[in-house]
């Protein structure tokens, strides 16, 4: 299991450096292979009417003037063994993993990016807790009593619940529950450790909002897995055993057709997790979602980097820790 | 240019956006009587002081939807944190405290009177308050002032704020590289600015500039202590003169002020400080901003730009919203640029053309109307800058849709009686300037001219494309839309960077109707070193008639934007040179 996990995380640091390869390629080969040169790209960065010299100051300080596989390496430096940079007055030094310098911001991308962490975690974990449960108990149930109305009309929902968009089911949230009825009102983030009751009480709309949205693809999910398992030989067998239905159900039925499930949601969360865009925009989250979000609409290519590797590192170490699920579940997997 | 963040947030969620206002509906039935007399209602602000007060504490929240350029006042550009910024610097100049036509006087702020001018206009000497902390009770001098202006050279810390000084001060050889790489005694080697006491600075000007105490007003001029300069972390915390001080700012996420004790309301009369706390919150929603400002939870739109679709139909729906709202004019001009350079529009006639077809309503109803979006504009300067007249050589408020027997005697006299083609660039992540290129696009084609459309991302619009000329004209981009407002408010800060030949440059270049009329120059250049205040204004109306005579540009419209005025604020009005409540002089009830 060990010589498994140790293999598996080779792979990973690989996967990584070569999203970061791609990604820094998209953003500073192909766009020098398109034609822009590096003064162009510093005039991104200089503001209004900017002179010449202006320009070639802020190519030399962003490095841009460098060979794109050098301003690569340095940026791989960066991340093993931090970098320092001229504040002016002063070298600020930023510590491994250090994803570079915000063109913007004139401050290193890691501290910004890693403030913005519990922010998305809190979303993310609360959320993917209510949407497993959730999906999960309401896919059950309606495959126990298919074709009920509990069945039509909780599978109609999820219908619903795929087809809203957090945007919008986010507004509709706030605008009953937070500006009409001030059930929760001022909905923003406050840190689980200065007050925790105010964590969880604003952050009860955007977990609902979100685990809305994949409880119910969740549900759909269960329930097919559910209807198949509950066909299958073994599940007749069990029956004729003797065993008590909760047994069957729970025990036979449901742990089969979980597998799946754990895969969607490792996977799920993962992806979650490299930013929650539409529902920390919509809440006014300051999350990596919305540090992708002003990243982009910046043009802030250093964290646009930053984010995308840690999007990354997020994806991959969820699917590890499925792979090492399934090897736990499956032993053929670790061969 | 000052510069306005658009709007982007709200993109995902406009067509839920819209649903939700109606859910709003009216919540109450006011007057809606118009009153001189600071009274609620409907524009009361933007003429009146609203609610003045004298009560001091609470918490006067803010909330932005973007996140500003730099808090850091030698770094920033965008016109609502020149707003915010006087709320914890004191600038050599600032803008007189009033609403109205008030608001565009420039006045001292640090400085006991406007600029001494001398040695043929070479010279501008200021003097100080002697009696001016910062919030760690030093008293500023001049020195500190002059530290200001030289960290403004050093544009690969500070590349966001205006290269004004640069452009403006003497040079020297070698060129001044900033306090950061300056080896001179005490990181003091501008020569171009002397402090023979530390009340005294003295301006020496490569040419004479008559706007100069337009320039220090810019907040760059706002002293900065050596000794606690930060360099690219000074945006975390500047040292403030103003009456509030930095208690905590969390990058892009918070910022919270709270009074400055050593403020000394004597020294300065346009700002006040009346809350024991003022909170901004950055990067929400914006339809969130709008919904919290009506629910009460919120009290300003850091932006100024005005509420979104959504809370726009709520509030012309009530009275009582719509009374406590202003539709101010924003001090922008939209516009499409006529790329002088680009065949065919290097004739006139055929950019007389374009003048003529040009359905100026569907401009209008592209931006938002007339309350939101704002009037149909026949100049290219906005009411707002002062000495500009009104005039409409094109007829665009005669035949707002559009008169097609001129346009097509305009294009049989430039040798195209059929038309021709031209390319059109927008930023194509600005819905409404989208909707204006369409718009422009489809009465194009009612007289034979076909124009493709190019839409571009804002964030390379300047520096990879239209902004440009050699990209323009290798692609036959001869219209580009665009929106001006003034870095002061007269014509030349209005002007210089959109119309001066001078002002052409390779990449980022904002004169985009590649302009270089010799008229236009000498005109602007006689301005420049014109001290008479009168006479020089009077060149303002004179270059607009020019730029228009010279058919460069296609006015659209001179923005409005409805912001919503919290019945929790007090001493409410517009700032004209801002065009936005004036943050400076804010309380809550």
């Amino acid at each position: 299991m060990i010589t498994f996990i140790v293999r598996r995380l080779f792979a990973t640091v690989f996967l990584l450096v070569v999203v970061s390869a791609i990604t820094f390629a998209i953003f500073f080969l192909i766009p020098r292979l398109a034609g822009q040169n590096s003064y162009q790209l510093a005039t991104e960065y200089v503001g209004r009417n900017p002179t010449r010299a202006a320009v070639l100051q802020v190519e030399a300080k962003l490095g841009l003037n460098a060979p794109v596989y050098l301003q690569y390496g340095r940026f791989l430096k960066a991340i093993v063994f931090g970098a320092h940079y001229n504040a002016g007055t002063s070298i600020t030094y930023c510590p491994p993993p250090c994803f570079g310098y915000s063109f913007k911001n004139q401050q290193p991308v890691w501290p910004q990016m890693i403030s913005d962490v519990p922010v998305t975690l809190s979303i993310c974990i609360g959320a993917g807790v209510l949407w497993l449960v959730g999906g999960v108990a309401v896919g059950v149930l309606s495959a126990l009593r298919r074709g009920t109305f509990f069945d039509r009309l909780s599978m109609g929902v999820a219908l619903v619940g795929v087809s809203l968009p957090v945007f919008f089911t986010g507004l509709i949230s706030l605008e009953l529950f937070s500006y009409k009825w001030s059930i929760f009102p001022n909905v923003t983030y406050v840190g689980i450790t200065s007050n925790p009751l105010l964590w969880a009480r604003n952050l009860v709309l955007p977990w609902i909002v979100t685990a809305f949205l994949y409880a119910a693809l969740y549900a759909r999910l269960t329930r097919a897995g559910m209807l198949e398992t509950m066909s299958e030989d073994y599940i007749r067998t069990a029956r004729a055993k003797g065993l008590p239905e909760r047994t069957v159900i729970v025990k036979h039925g449901l742990r089969a057709a979980l597998t799946p499930i754990v895969t969607i949601f490792g996977m799920d969360l993962g992806l979650l997790l490299g930013g929650a865009i539409l529902t920390e925009v919509t809440f006014s989250m300051h999350g990596l979602g919305e540090f992708t979000y002003l990243a982009i609409q910046n043009q802030d290519l250093p964290e646009i980097l930053g984010v995308t590797m840690l999007a990354a590192f997020f994806i991959v170490i969820a699917n590890l820790a499925v792979d090492v699920l399934y090897a736990v579940v499956d032993p053929r997997v670790r061969y | 240019m000052r510069r306005r963040r658009t709007i982007g947030l709200a993109a995902f969620g406009a067509a839920a956006a819209l649903l939700l206002a109606a859910c709003g509906g009216s919540s109450g039935s006011g007057s809606g009587s118009s009153s001189s007399s600071g009274s609620s209602t409907y524009g009361a602000a933007i003429t009146s002081v609203v609610n003045p007060s004298t009560h001091k504490g609470g918490t006067l929240t803010f909330g932005n939807s973007s996140t500003p350029d730099s808090t850091d006042p030698g770094n920033t550009y965008y016109d609502y944190m020149w707003n915010f910024t006087r709320l914890y610097t004191m600038p050599l100049m600032t803008y007189k405290s009033c609403p109205g036509s008030c608001g565009l006087q420039v006045v001292p702020d640090l400085a006991t009177g406007p600029g001494v001018v001398s040695d043929n206009g070479l010279t501008w000497t200021y003097h100080i308050q002697p009696n001016v902390k910062f919030e760690d009770g030093t008293t500023v001098t001049s020195e500190d002032v002059k530290y200001a202006v030289e960290r403004t050279f050093d544009r690969s810390l500070f590349p966001l704020g205006p290269g004004y000084f640069p452009l403006l001060l003497a040079p020297q050889k070698p060129a001044y590289p900033g306090p950061y790489t300056d080896r001179a005694k005490n990181l003091m080697g501008l020569n171009a600015v002397q402090t023979p006491n530390p009340t005294t600075i003295v301006f020496h000007l490569a040419a004479p500039f008559a706007d100069f105490n337009y320039v220090a007003a810019i907040p760059q001029t706002a002293p900065v202590p050596p000794a606690k300069d930060t360099g690219a972390n000074y945006q975390l915390h500047p040292i403030s003169t103003g009456p509030y001080k930095f208690q905590s700012y969390q990058l892009n996420k918070q910022l919270t002020l709270v009074p400055n004790t050593f403020w000394n309301p004597a020294t300065d009369p346009n700002a006040k400080q009346l809350v024991s706390k003022v909170v901004m919150t950055m990067n929400m929603n914006a339809n969130d901003i709008d919904n919290r400002l009506l629910a009460g939870d919120l009290d300003v739109d850091a932006t100024g730009t005005g509420v979104q679709a959504a809370a726009r139909a709520k509030i012309l729906s009530s009275s009582s919203l719509k009374a406590s709202s202003d539709d101010p004019i924003a001090g922008f001009t939209w516009f499409a640029a006529l790329n002088t350079t680009v065949p065919p529009l290097n004739n006139l006639n055929c950019r007389m053309a374009i003048e003529y077809a040009a359905n100026k309503t569907n401009y209008q109803t592209a931006y938002g109307g007339p309350v939101a979006g704002g009037a149909i504009a026949t100049t290219l300067a906005p009411p707002n800058v002062v000495g500009q007249k009104a005039f409409d050589l094109y007829d665009a408020l005669s035949k707002p849709n559009g008169d097609d027997a001129k346009a097509k005697a305009a294009l049989k006299a430039c040798g195209q009686p059929n038309g021709f083609t031209v390319g059109i660039t927008y930023r194509s992540d600005r819905p409404k300037e989208t909707a204006a290129a369409q718009a422009l696009q489809a009465s194009l084609a009612q007289v034979g001219i076909k124009a493709s459309l190019h839409g571009f991302p804002t964030g390379t619009y300047d520096s990879n494309f239209a902004g440009v000329p050699k990209y323009e004209s290798q692609h036959d981009l001869g219209i580009s839309f665009y929106g001006w407002a003034a870095d002061w408010p007269d014509g030349y800060g209005f002007f210089y960077y959109l119309v001066d030949g001078k002002a052409i440059s390779p990449a980022g270049n904002t004169n985009l109707s590649m302009l270089n009329d010799p008229k236009v120059n000498s005109l602007l250049d006689q301005m420049a070193s014109t001290n008479n205040a009168t006479t020089r204004n009077s060149f303002t109306s004179q270059i607009d008639m020019q730029v228009m005579k010279d058919a460069a540009v296609l006015p659209g419209v001179y923005a409005k934007s409805l912001l919503y005025r919290s019945p929790n604020l007090t001493n409410v009005n517009v700032q004209d040179y801002y065009g936005m409540y004036n943050y400076a002089v804010l309380g809550v009830k």
